[in-house]
């Protein structure tokens, strides 16, 4: 563990270097291993993917994924239906077998260690898969049993995270009994009985209202305080903008854009937006805001124009005399859609 | 690592368990009513048309057999129905996949519940049948629980396989009728096998179940006890080690695609 963090701190070992010549003692070495604890940066990642690969049968659903998930950061995987997220974390807690590829969890092989790598992480599933023959402590308290919480705790565990998860009052109900948004923080509490270091959220608030979403947001802010590192599907861009340091957007199987939510947008949507109504002739609209090769992309909600700066498109309008309904700073969901386009959804 | 597993098994074991509890009476209740009813209907009604089989009354001849069959049913309609709904509709397993159980702990642990869910039922049938004064020697009840796992996890284990191959539930019906059913009426649970053609003699005894029932029977008769489990028993364990081999490979394939 410690030779693999050394490793990788080239910047740290010069610093080091610089130390010993000014002969100071071993103590140095501590430094040195606080520095990389305190940055973390330089640690070895919790994940580390190569060039992984996934078929069933003839069809292949990744198809040479490459990206690393660092200690205590929240990573997004974003992409349109049918990209391969899921299957992607399959492979990494080890449900599912890689075809071809290397990939490393907390430096072991899921193919080899799963076992050891699933007592360190804890997954939030995109089917709440509930044991509905069981209340909600029941289920809880067999799950704690699952990933070894002593016979003694598990009460008390179970008890502690129903709490953070405001669903204490619903101890000994049937999960039948469950509104969606209560099933959805119960499994939340399902994955972060075994204490882990790594929590999979796979699509956490599909299909919630705001509140609920509000109050995840809430949660996974507090995991990631508490030092954990995060692995997020969601087809919220606003989502992945808010909880994620860097993301991967995946289409059809392959990495097509990676960085921070500021750098994708800097890169592939810059600027400022307008959205104009739908049901409206667009085409002097399109025609104007092409001539000034500003991006248009129309859709049936309507014509969205990308422009560099807000006068801009403050000009477009008075020039066609139209009011947009939206004027607002470029966001993630206008990379999406550029980069996996809108008609990729429709048949996913 | 083999104690881990162990532990991880008997976690869902006791997960069945606590579900199977929840409606204890509707689940126990066959195992008293079962033999009541066929005590009465097979072995008084049909019985009075039958004459004395090698000394013995017709029931007599008949509850050590009904006895082994109830732990068939038991076995495969867990691991066939059951299994299929926990697995497909219920999605129980997708998420204890994501915790440090495997493949592997799933299907030891449902062997492990299906063994004695059927030691338990032959059990309780024979406890029934004790009460009618269907045992030469009451101790030999306690010996049917074995014979209830050594029944059980091969036929489990044919259900489990079934559950691999249907598209969907309703094709176990054919499973049933193709492969249960034959079972439960060409193993010498109802007549003497010898009184059938040398061909059918040959095709039961090379089935798990005959080698049940003829374990159950000397248990019941009080018959040579240590003779006969010596040559029936191996034959069981021979068919649980390599059906139990098949289902895993087959699960192992199913549940981790
Ligand atoms: N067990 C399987 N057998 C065959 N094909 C599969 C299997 N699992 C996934 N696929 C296919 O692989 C592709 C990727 O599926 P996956 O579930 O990983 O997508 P996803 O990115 O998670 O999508 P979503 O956003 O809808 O959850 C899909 O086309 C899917 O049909
Ligand atoms: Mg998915």
């Amino acid at each position: 563990m410690q030779g693999s963090r050394r490793a990788h701190a080239p910047p740290l070992r010069s610093f080091r270097q610089i130390v010993e010549q000014l002969s100071y003692s071993e103590a140095v070495l501590d430094i040195e291993l606080g520095l990389c604890l305190i940055y973390g940066m330089h640690s070895s990642p919790v994940v580390s993917i190569e060039q992984i690969r996934k078929s069933f049968g003839l069809f292949e659903a990744v198809r040479g994924v490459s990206c690393r998930i660092e200690a205590g950061e929240c990573f997004g995987l974003l992409g349109p239906n049918g990209a391969g997220k899921s299957t992607l974390i399959n492979m990494i807690y080890g449900a599912s077998r890689r075809t071809s590829g290397k990939l490393e969890v907390f430096g072991m092989d899921p193919n080899v260690s799963s076992r050891a790598i699933k007592a360190r992480l804890g997954v939030v599933t995109q089917e709440n898969a509930l044991d509905e023959g069981l209340t909600v402590r029941e289920n809880m308290e067999l799950y704690a049993a699952f990933v070894g919480v002593p016979a003694r705790e598990r009460k008390q565990r179970v008890r502690d995270l129903l709490g953070f998860m405001n669903l204490a009052h619903k101890e000994n109900e049937p999960i039948q009994t469950l509104s969606g948004g209560m099933q959805r923080r119960l499994v939340f509490v399902r994955a972060l009985l075994g204490k882990p270091e790594l929590v999979i959220l796979d699509e956490p608030t599909t299909g919630l209202d705001p509140a609920v979403r509000h109050l995840l947001w809430g949660k996974v802010n507090q995991l990631k305080a508490e030092g954990k590192t995060i692995l997020l599907t969601t087809h919220y861009m606003h989502e992945a903008e808010v909880l994620c340091d860097r993301l991967v957007i995946m289409n059809k199987g392959e990495v097509i854009a990676s960085g921070t939510p500021k750098d994708l947008r800097e890169a592939h949507a810059s600027g400022y937006v307008a959205v104009f109504e739908t049901g409206e002739d667009f085409a002097a609209l399109r025609t104007g805001a092409g001539s000034r090769s500003y991006q248009v992309l129309e859709d049936s909600s309507g014509l969205y124009v990308r422009a560099p700066r807000l006068e801009d498109l403050l000009d477009l309008q008075k020039e066609h005399g139209r009011q947009a309904l939206q004027l607002r700073p470029s966001n993630l969901e206008d990379v999406f859609l550029k980069l996996t386009g809108p008609e990729l959804n429709v048949d996913a | 690592m083999l104690n881990e597993t162990l532990k991880l098994s008997w976690h869902i074991v006791r997960r069945n368990w606590w579900v199977y509890r929840k409606d204890f009476l509707a689940n126990i209740s066959p195992t008293v009513t079962d033999p009541a009813f066929m005590i009465c209907s097979l072995g008084l009604g049909l019985g009075s048309y039958v004459s004395e089989m090698h000394d013995r009354t017709y029931l007599q001849f008949l509850a050590p057999g009904l006895a082994v069959g109830t732990a068939m049913f038991t076995a495969f309609f867990e691991t066939s129905y059951g299994f299929y709904i926990r697995m497909t509709y219920e999605s129980v397993f997708k998420a204890m996949l994501a915790t440090p159980i495997g493949v592997r702990e799933v299907i030891l642990g449902e062997f492990i519940w299906v063994a004695l869910k059927s030691a338990l039922m032959v059990f309780g049938v024979s406890v029934v049948f004790l009460l009618f004064g269907q045992f030469q020697n009451p101790l030999n009840l306690l010996l049917t629980p074995v014979v209830g796992i050594l029944v059980g996890v091969p036929i489990g284990a044919v259900g489990l396989i079934a559950t691999c191959y249907v598209r969907n539930i309703n094709q176990f019906q054919t499973v049933y009728s193709f492969i249960i059913s034959p079972l439960y009426f060409f193993s010498g649970i109802f007549f003497p096998l010898t009184q059938m053609p040398e061909v059918v003699q040959l095709f039961a005894k090379v089935l798990p179940l005959y080698h049940g029932v003829v374990l159950c029977q000397s248990l019941y008769w009080n018959e040579n006890i240590a003779a006969v489990w010596l040559v029936h028993v191996p034959v069981l364990l021979a068919y649980s080690a390599a059906l139990l081999l098949w289902a895993y490979y087959k699960v192992l394939s199913k549940l981790q695609a």
